[in-house]
């Protein structure tokens, strides 16, 4: 008779075959996720350099970094392109919800939708260009309509270069957001919809009172890896602004590759990454704590 | 019998070492940046060539994109094992050689008893701290490009004679001709203040936000407004693909930039090509000529010293008067010898010569004045840089004050370079 609480042989067994099934994947998640990531997290407290010796030097690449001008720019355009979250969560349930009937010619939206989340971003980048020249599409259009009296630098003013590029970086999220709660809503039992239909609700009371709770889940993995998106923000900038106009779009992110990769300052970019990861984390877990089901206030 | 097999042992490896010796290789490996493919036949050429002549040498040619150099470069010097030589700009060659991982070649920039060849401000270009850094390669001087059509629009036909007439025609076209005259690389504003003899330093700190650099943003912010800068990445790090388009679609009137820009022309726009003149840009008051950006070979710290003079003499075949001439024409680049740049590819503008010839002679008149304009010695100098810039377009799109926005850059400037140096 085996003792409470310990494993029989044949669990043992089946737990190391669990296990090493698992090890390849955890031993390539080893050498080029964990261990660069603490590797990178310790080289931020040195002074590292491939050509001089290595120091420790504690906080100084932090301390400096909360000194520098253009780190603390990039920060607060990082924080501001988390405007994009909402907006872009609220579109793609709607999308979901628009799609999630079966109308005629559904599959072509729902597949035109997603084509965005596909397209890579070199070409997202030439798009947009030209949709956001001073005499491109967009202005065109704007001006025929009489919507504005004169061409807007969408990407030339500073005022509106970080929205323009909050707007693309949404427009290629809402497809890949979409997929994920029409796989969400297409998952929730049908019973309960009809209780309500049955108990009178209309369909704006169906959808606020039982599709929201019951996608709370989704709502709440959707928000973190859009938050996570919007402040590793980097692929758009490059590609649209390098960082301009004014530094306008100049993002953390952006700052880490700048000093990291191409002036060779590794720790200080390795820095700036990091407390981007720490920025990810705390709103991560902010959303987990407010987001949660079953949460109260 | 152990003697005997001492005696067979010390024979065999006597023998290998004169075998080392007698037949020893050196090899010598070169790396250059974005050349490939284009050139290929003339590097494997040249390559042939120089193992042919010399059967003791094995040339190992490698070539880097640009933007990954730098980062192989410092790794392979880690690592104990860089190139023999490698190409270089001028800015890299400086941080490098202040960073003490380049050998100082004045001792080697011609052959024992001769004379070098390359021009002076080539080689002032290369020097630091008074030991020069590098072979010569090839370098660029900027030329005006303008639309025959668009200028006499304008009434315009005499080439500008200072930054300030080129300001004035650049309005002058936009008020006659509806097209922006000039675009400036104001994203560079740095090398562009220094051209037009304003310091943006002295004695380490920021100087920028003096009168005269305040009248200069002006004048700016004068054409700016009245329309005659072509809008399009006015301010971006590199405008060069917006300038060229807008040149090419016949939308801009004057486009100052290197020769090999015009031989694109003629290649993607006949017809713009057609109409296009050539004008030399007008040197500042400090008399350097704009856009002398020159590519050099250096040699790497950890070369071994007894290899160094075999490296010395490929570096001076390389960049030798026939091959500098050899490439320059193939590159549309310009030589940095004074024979190759007065050969009379150079020199002889034939009667029905094309704007890409007569873009070569100009600049070829301009080149012992072409420097490369850059600011050195200064830690995280990219950084301040985009301060600058910030602050230029602020103030030339009217957005801000321009003695504010500078004055304001000047204090994040000192600031910072009074500052604790960062790791």
């Amino acid at each position: 008779m085996s003792m409470p609480g310990s494993l029989s042989a044949s669990n043992k067994r089946r737990n190391l075959l669990a296990y090493a099934f698992l090890a390849p994947a955890l031993l390539l998640l080893l050498m080029f996720s964990f261990w660069p990531v603490m590797y990178g997290s310790y080289l931020s407290f040195t002074d590292f350099s491939l050509i001089r010796e290595v120091h420790w030097v504690g906080f100084a690449n932090y301390r400096a970094l909360f000194a520098n001008d253009m780190f603390l720019t990039g920060l607060k355009n990082s924080l501001l392109f988390l405007l994009v979250v909402p907006f872009t969560q609220l579109g793609a349930i709607s999308l979901a919800v628009l799609v999630n009937n079966q109308l005629p010619g559904i599959r072509w939206f729902r597949a035109a939708y997603y084509v965005p989340v596909v397209t890579t971003v070199s070409v997202v980048g030439i798009m947009w260009g030209f949709m956001f020249h001073d005499q491109g599409t967009l202005n065109y259009v704007l001006l025929q309509l009489h919507i504005i009296a004169a061409p807007l630098g969408w990407l030339s003013d500073d005022a509106l270069a970080l929205f323009a590029v909050m707007f693309v970086s949404f427009w290629r999220g809402l497809g890949w957001y979409m997929v994920m709660y029409l796989a969400a809503l297409q998952s929730l039992p049908s019973e309960m919809q009809e209780a309500a239909i049955l108990d009178g609700a209309n369909r704006w009371q169906r959808f606020w009172r039982i599709t929201v709770p019951m996608l709370k889940p989704t709502i709440l993995v959707c928000s973190i890896m859009s938050v996570l998106a919007a402040l590793k923000a980097y692929q758009e900038v490059d590609v649209l602004t390098q960082g301009g106009p004014m530094n306008a779009t100049f993002t953390a992110l952006y700052y880490a590759y700048d000093q990291g990769l191409k002036h060779l300052k590794l720790p200080r970019g390795l820095a700036a990454s990091f407390v981007v990861s720490l920025c990810c984390m705390a709103i991560a877990f902010v959303c987990l704590r407010w987001l949660k089901p079953g949460h109260r206030e | 019998m152990v003697t005997k097999l001492r005696v067979f042992l010390s024979v065999l490896l006597l023998s290998f070492g004169l075998h080392d010796n007698a037949f020893a290789v050196q090899k010598i490996e070169f790396w250059t940046m974005s050349l490939k493919p284009k050139f290929i036949p003339y590097f494997q050429e040249l390559v042939k060539n120089y193992e042919t002549q010399h059967p003791g040498i094995k040339l190992e040619w490698v070539d880097f994109p640009w933007d990954i150099l730098q980062l192989k470069l410092i790794t392979a010097i880690a690592a104990g094992t860089p190139p023999a030589l490698v190409n270089l700009s001028v800015p890299w060659a400086e941080e490098m050689a202040r960073d003490g991982l380049l050998e100082p070649v004045d001792a080697l920039l011609a052959a024992p008893g001769a004379t070098n060849d390359y021009t002076d401000a080539a080689l002032a270009d290369l020097r630091f701290n008074g030991k020069v850094y590098g072979f010569p390669h090839y370098s660029n001087v900027n030329v005006i490009a303008y639309n025959r059509k668009i200028l006499a629009a304008a009434g315009i036909f005499q080439a500008p004679r200072s930054m300030d007439e080129l300001l004035t025609q650049a309005v002058m076209i936009s008020l006659k001709t509806g097209k922006p005259g000039y675009a400036p690389a104001l994203g560079k504003i740095d090398g562009f203040f220094m051209q037009q003899g304003l310091d943006l330093m002295r004695d380490g700190k920021a100087v920028f936000n003096s009168p005269a650099h305040v009248t200069l943003v002006k004048k700016l912010a004068a054409t700016y407004k009245a329309g005659g800068f072509l809008k399009d990445k006015l301010f971006a790090e590199d405008n060069f693909p917006a300038v060229v388009d807008a040149y090419l679609g016949g939308r801009l009137g004057v486009m100052v930039s290197a020769p090999t820009a015009i031989k694109r022309i003629q290649t993607d726009a006949p017809e713009i090509y057609a109409q296009t003149g050539i004008f030399p840009v007008p040197p500042g008051p400090t008399g350097i000529n704009d856009g002398g950006w020159m590519f050099h070979f250096a040699i790497p710290k950890g070369v071994k010293k007894k290899d160094i003079p075999e490296v010395a003499a490929f570096a001076r075949y390389l960049t030798s008067d026939t091959n500098q001439l050899a490439f320059a024409s193939m590159a549309g680049v310009m030589p940095t010898t004074k024979q190759a740049l007065a050969n009379s590819y150079f020199k002889k503008i034939l009667p029905n010569a094309g704007a890409s010839e007569q873009a070569l002679a100009v600049a070829a008149n301009s080149m012992n004045s072409a420097r490369s304009l850059y600011v050195s010695g200064i830690d995280d100098y990219d950084e301040l840089r985009r301060f600058l810039v910030k602050a230029v377009e602020a103030g030339v799109t009217g957005r801000r004050d321009i003695q504010e926005a500078l004055d304001e850059a000047v204090a994040i400037w000192n600031r910072k370079l009074q500052g604790v140096k960062l790791p």
